[in-house]
């Protein structure tokens, strides 16, 4: 098997919590399970967080059941089970789940988004939206900041920026305060998936208008 | 055998009704029981312990006692449809249980998906890392969780019981603190921290 690059920058601890005890909303929840697909050691975390969701379970004071709880839930145990289809999708193996079925055929329905750069909404919720960025190599995202946060996990390929290097499996988490012009590395198309929770703010003119048009 | 099976789940009922605490050895056993025999006592006895729990779990997140009464019983009817994939060498039985109820609130009240891993997806990056699969010492656990919880300082357990129980931003919990998110960030890994050394790990 080829070397996995080594995952070295990781979701932090309260995301990861928060993940783990479903405070996440979907977006979080996808990027977080996403890393994990890369990164045992976060699987590795994420299962000792659900273990202490299982005491604090066991730990609380049991509520009241209404009467004949027990024999009304008896008598449902044969009922069948709604079957969940699960839709068969055009589907990538390049991707890991859970993040392939969100995404299908993964050579369709870009948008540019500069030279070089192209997105695809996956999902969005009230103010967080998760997308895809392809990166040429090479090309780099416009210099931009953000009102809120914003979460890149390289999928393939990487990048470099002010603040580090990614591969894939790695997590940049940047903030209001980061201002930064991610690079694509030479030699490899790079794929992001990019959380963010307000919009971007670009400073220069054409990508704000591409941002504007595609409501970045 | 049928009638000492029986017996042998009424003991465990005195047993889960007289002590606070049953050790989850019995309740993954019970658990294990209703996977490979569809054993109704074992169920039953499974209902009495952990549905007025995940009924207070979810009325502790908000939801009314109709609602989660209703839910607790919609969880405790998954954890009899999927009891065969019960692994106690992997969760013990209130993890188990506890990752059931969450996904089926995240997916009842806040109508949304629960992304996870396929632990089967050729895609997943393997874990090189021996693996303790001792299942004793999982069913264990919850004790030596629960004993850690207890020596933690007040502060920390607060905004861990806040993080499972109050479904929000951790901005928002540090908010209704009063405190700076930095010191609830804090308070947070060096409780982990703790809880992880409890179960072994080195975080």
């Amino acid at each position: 098997m080829s070397a996995v690059h080594r995952v070295t920058h990781h979701p932090d601890e309260e995301l990861l919590l928060s993940y783990a005890s479903g405070a996440a909303d979907e977006g979080f929840a996808l990027v977080v399970a996403t890393h994990l697909a890369f990164c045992p050691e976060c699987r590795r975390a994420v299962s000792a967080f659900e273990r202490t969701g299982g005491a604090m379970i066991a730990s609380l004071t049991p509520a009241t059941l209404r009467d004949g709880a027990l024999e009304r839930t008896l008598a449902r145990l044969d009922e069948p089970a709604k079957s969940v289809m699960r839709q068969p999708t055009m589907s990538d193996a390049r991707l890991p789940e859970p993040l392939r079925s969100y995404v299908g055929n993964l050579d369709r329905s870009w948008l540019p988004l500069g030279p070089g750069v192209a997105h695809r909404l996956l999902l969005k919720r009230g103010k967080t939206s998760v997308r895809l960025i392809r990166a040429m190599p090479g090309a780099s995202v416009p210099v931009h900041s953000h009102e809120g946060r914003e979460l890149t996990l390289v999928l393939t390929g990487g990048f470099h920026d002010e603040t580090g290097r990614f591969g894939p499996g790695d997590l940049e988490s940047a903030t209001q305060e980061t201002h930064h012009k991610p690079i694509a590395d030479l030699g490899e198309v790079c794929t992001n998936l990019a959380l963010t929770d307000a919009p971007l703010r670009f400073f220069s003119t054409l990508p704000r208008l591409v941002g504007k048009v595609f409501g970045i | 055998m049928r009638h000492q099976r029986r017996s042998k789940w009424r003991l465990m009922e005195r047993k889960v009704q007289g002590q606070r605490e049953p050790a989850s050895a019995d309740l993954n056993v019970l658990l294990l029981a209703v996977g490979r025999a569809r054993d109704r006592a074992a169920f039953a006895t499974l209902f009495e312990y952990f549905a007025p729990r995940l009924k207070s779990y979810l009325m502790r997140l908000g939801a009314g006692s109709g609602v989660a009464e209703d839910l607790a019983q919609e969880a405790m009817l998954t954890v009899w449809r999927k009891a065969d994939q019960f692994d106690p060498g992997k969760a013990a039985a209130t993890t188990w249980t506890f990752t059931i109820a969450r996904n089926l609130r995240i997916d009842a009240l806040r109508r949304e998906k629960r992304p996870e891993i396929d632990t089967d997806d050729p895609a997943l990056v393997p874990d090189d890392a021996p693996q303790a699969d001792d299942k004793m010492a999982r069913a264990q656990e919850d004790a030596r969780l629960r004993e850690a919880l207890t020596s933690l300082p007040r502060e920390q357990v607060e905004v861990v019981e806040m993080s499972f129980f109050a479904d929000k931003p951790h901005s928002a919990i540090a908010a209704e603190l009063g405190l700076p998110l930095g010191t609830v960030k804090s308070r947070l890994r060096l409780a982990m921290a703790r809880l992880r050394t409890a179960l072994g790990e080195t975080p």
